[in-house]
């Protein structure tokens, strides 16, 4: 009977099972299609799709330095940078190479991120911290503290307000990056490699793993991430922001840990940051339409992520309590 | 030997300062203790023996306070006690000085001393004051220093850091003093400071516990001697002298099974050469070891011998001195990625520490080092991962026989499995270095893990296991390289006794 279940090779095809957000997911929709005014009307939904793209395709960035056991800050202050770059950039290179150039400036700022973290060993929290202050006061000093507008163009709006075969082009690339993560999660060599450097560096540099290379690459991979996020960005709000997005890496974080990805790495899958995602971005948006203070959004996030974390170690408790009982 | 020495079990004796009995815990699945004993006596010196493993470490934490046992009596100075927490048993006389210091390099000397009191002080005010400075001087000058009260700690060096902390333990009535490998920092003159100044504490009634794997300090300092094997008391406070080394390694290692004849197979060409290699961080780089294709070396040493770490540099897992070679190919120590590339698979010692990923999948545990391989375009083939780690699980008779079983989930044995499967499966395999490859396994196990490694040898590749496990050492190796405080002590080969092989481990004459 065990010999039988090994060889694995000719395994029937089976959906792997639901994360358990998808539940608390679920549960939060019902309950705001219930109560909520207006939550679910066509327009609103599609409002809040929108809003969710934006930050799932920078949580898809994330979701990739917390597997490696990392934490990325510098995401929202690289995303004005790379407003303030684009728009400064527009005059000379055009809408397209402007907006090339500033999500350039992401990724480099996520390359040097992955250095420091990987070569350099230095804690992920201090180098992403640094780079975010740097970033934040290079894009203040760009634009001397006052944001600067971008002339008007099709071109230039079509990331944030384009459509194509009748899908918002946020949506469409959410949906790609979640479909480029998944693929190089489940099927990627280096999505491999990230997961065993997240579950133990040490092992993973004595099995033969280069890890210094696997952890820079990562960073960069999620600066990708988070370089289309800050397209998208700067294309809908037409300007140059030094303030673009602070909250952008602590919803990002919290999109990934309200999805159950442990803080610790290793562990972590596609289908439970897009839940998370969903999760953050409708409690955001029922904030608004209850009308309580938009700070609320921050407080009731934080709740969340506390909420969730929480349950994270109580479930592993409760599984190592069923563990031992089985002997 | 008068007669009073020859009665170790009489615990009613009133110059008892600490009695533990039927000591035993148990952490998950592994018994850390079964029944340990252990009589401490006012104003000796009693040294603890045992290989890693065999409890020491669970017993002294327990005795200091930090661990609560599962069963077992303890009794200081004849009344039963039983602490909470490090402080309590600091309070009731036990006080530990640890290997790591345990002082605050960035305080005053003056203010260190006064740790316990300003500890024990009540309110967030009142407990702010420093002790009386006359008294702190004279703790300072019974264990021999003459140095500024005010001065900070970190002026110190390591081995009058070591006597400050000592000084403190005077500020309380110490009744026992814990001493844990306390000289594993230190230089010869420091320890010879210290040992004067334990020897004078006890000669003032305080019982000293002694831990240490150096014989030469044992000899030197302890007037009695325990000695701990897979969580028992096998020698109970021996007087120093009663037993020679040897005796005492055969009773830390045990006695064990006869060894099975393993099948010896030709000597062929060298295959993994290290030159010029150090044991040990402050071994000099002057070790040379060959290992031919189709052999296994057994590694021997006891704990801090250097044998471990002279064979993580062998696998390339260390940096140090010297330069190794597999084949034509050669790699510095510590290279493991260019290792790996050219085929030496490397199996450390602390499973869960350096060798398992807890959160994957057995599977993709064992096929680690193999994922190069694996991949076409950066894509990794699920169907050749299968194919090429699932036969070896089957072959290891992984149990249960799951290989998309997250590693966590399976018992140790099971785990080491997963870590030989990976060493199999590196991609042009030519050599094996394997450290402790059945420690805290169960016999099963074992048997399976002991075979799989002959059966690599018998396919050619070079093995080299260290081991403290001598039973484990003599069903496996083909020849023996005994290491000794940092040095290649000597090289025997398999038919050498087993008497031979543990004289040379001790490094008593008699061989």
């Amino acid at each position: 009977m065990m010999a039988k279940r090994l060889p694995g090779t000719s395994r029937p095809l089976r959906l792997s099972r639901p994360p358990a957000v998808a539940l608390v997911c679920l549960g939060l929709f019902l309950l705001c299609c219930a109560f909520v005014p207006r939550f679910a009307t066509f327009g609103n939904i599609e409002n809040v799709l929108r809003v969710a793209s934006i930050l799932c395709v920078v949580a898809c960035g994330q979701a990739v330095v917390i597997l490696l056991g990392g934490i990325e800050f510098s995401f929202g202050a690289s995303a004005a940078l790379a407003s303030v770059v684009t728009v400064m950039a527009l005059p000379v290179l055009g809408p397209v190479g402007g907006l090339a150039t500033g999500g350039a400036s992401v990724i480099a700022i996520g390359a040097v991120n992955g250095f420091l973290v990987g070569r350099l060993a230095l804690p992920p929290v201090i180098v992403t911290l640094g780079t975010l202050m740097m970033a934040s006061g290079a894009a203040a000093w760009l634009v001397g503290g006052l944001p600067i507008d971008a002339p008007p163009s099709a071109a230039f709006s079509w990331p944030a307000r384009g459509r194509v075969l009748g899908v918002p082009v946020p949506i469409l690339a959410a949906l790609l990056a979640c479909a480029a993560l998944h693929l190089m999660l489940a099927h990627g060599r280096i999505g491999r490699l990230w997961y065993h450097v997240g579950a133990n560096p040490v092992a993973a540099r004595l099995a033969g793993l280069d890890v210094t290379r696997i952890t820079t690459l990562g960073y960069a991979v999620a600066g990708a991430f988070c370089a289309v996020g800050a397209i998208i960005l700067t294309s809908r709000v037409a300007s140059g922001q030094p303030a673009l997005a602070p909250n952008l890496p602590f919803e990002t974080i919290a999109a990934c840990a309200i999805g159950g990805l442990p803080l610790s790495g290793g562990r972590g899958r596609v289908s439970q940051v897009v839940f998370g995602v969903l999760t953050v971005a409708m409690l955001n948006n029922a904030v608004v339409l209850i009308n309580l203070p938009v700070a609320w959004q921050l407080v009731l996030l934080g709740l969340a992520v506390l909420a969730a974390v929480g349950l994270q170690k109580d479930w592993a408790v409760l599984a190592r309590l069923a563990r031992r009982t089985d002997r | 030997m008068s007669a009073s020495d020859d009665a170790p079990s009489d615990d009613t004796r009133d110059d008892l300062a600490l009695v533990a009995t039927g000591i035993a815990k148990v952490y998950g699945a592994t018994c850390a203790l079964r029944s340990a004993r252990l009589a401490l006596r006012r104003g000796r010196v009693h040294a603890l023996l045992g290989e890693n493993g065999a409890g020491k470490s669970t017993l002294v934490k327990i005795l200091v306070g930090a661990v609560t046992p599962d069963a077992g009596h303890i009794a200081l100075a004849g009344a039963p006690v039983a602490f909470g927490s490090v402080t309590q048993a600091i309070r009731a006389g036990i006080v530990p000085i640890y290997q790591h210091l345990s002082l605050f390099p960035e305080l005053s000397i003056h203010e260190n001393l006064s740790a316990f009191a300003l500890a024990a002080g009540g309110g967030l005010w009142t407990g702010r004051r420093l002790v009386d400075p006359a008294r702190a001087r004279g703790w300072l000058k019974e264990v021999g220093l003459d140095v500024d009260l005010a001065a900070p700690l970190g002026s110190l060096s390591l081995g009058e850091r070591q006597l400050v902390e000592v000084a403190r333990a005077l500020s309380l009535d110490c009744r026992v003093l814990v001493l844990d490998e306390p000289t594993a920092a230190l230089n010869a003159d420091e320890a010879d400071r210290l040992f004067a100044v334990v020897r004078r504490l006890c000669a003032s009634g305080t019982a000293a516990l002694f831990i240490s794997h150096r014989f030469d300090e044992i000899e030197a300092l302890a007037d009695e001697v325990t000695v701990l094997r897979d969580g028992r008391t096998v020698i109970d406070a021996a007087p120093i002298g009663r037993h020679s080394r040897e005796e005492l390694t055969h009773a830390m290692l045990g006695a064990g099974v006869e060894a099975a004849p393993a099948r010896l197979s030709e000597r062929a060409a060298p295959v993994l050469v290290g030159r010029g290699l150090a044991a040990g961080r402050h071994g000099r780089g002057s070790l040379d070891v060959i290992v031919h294709a189709g052999e296994i070396v057994g590694l021997a040493g006891l704990i801090g011998s250097g044998a471990l770490s002279l064979a993580a540099t062998l696998g390339g897992a260390q940096a140090g001195p010297g330069e190794l070679s597999v084949g034509d190919a050669s790699f510095m120590p510590g290279d493991r990625r260019r290792a790996a590339a050219l085929g030496i698979a490397y199996v450390p010692a602390d499973r869960h520490a350096e060798g398992l990923f807890g959160a994957l999948s057995a599977r993709r545990n064992a096929s680690v080092s193999g994922l190069g391989r694996l991949a076409r375009l950066g894509w990794l083939r699920a169907r050749a991962e299968a194919q090429m780690v699932d036969p070896l699980l089957r072959r290891l008779k992984l149990h249960p026989a799951l290989p998309e079983a997250e590693a966590a989930t399976f018992s140790g044995g099971n785990q080491q499995k997963l870590l030989i499967a990976r060493g199999l499966a590196v991609p042009g395999l030519k050599a094996m270095v394997l450290l402790e490859p059945t420690r805290g396994v169960d016999v099963a196990a074992r048997g399976v893990i002991h075979d799989a490694i002959r059966e690599a040898a018998a396919s050619g590749v070079a093995v080299l296991v260290a081991t403290s496990d001598l039973d484990e050492l003599m069903v496996l190796a083909h020849r023996y390289l005994v290491v000794r405080e940092g040095t290649l002590a000597a090289e025997l080969p398999r038919s050498a006794p087993r008497a031979a092989l543990l004289a040379a481990l001790s490094g008593s004459a008699a061989a």
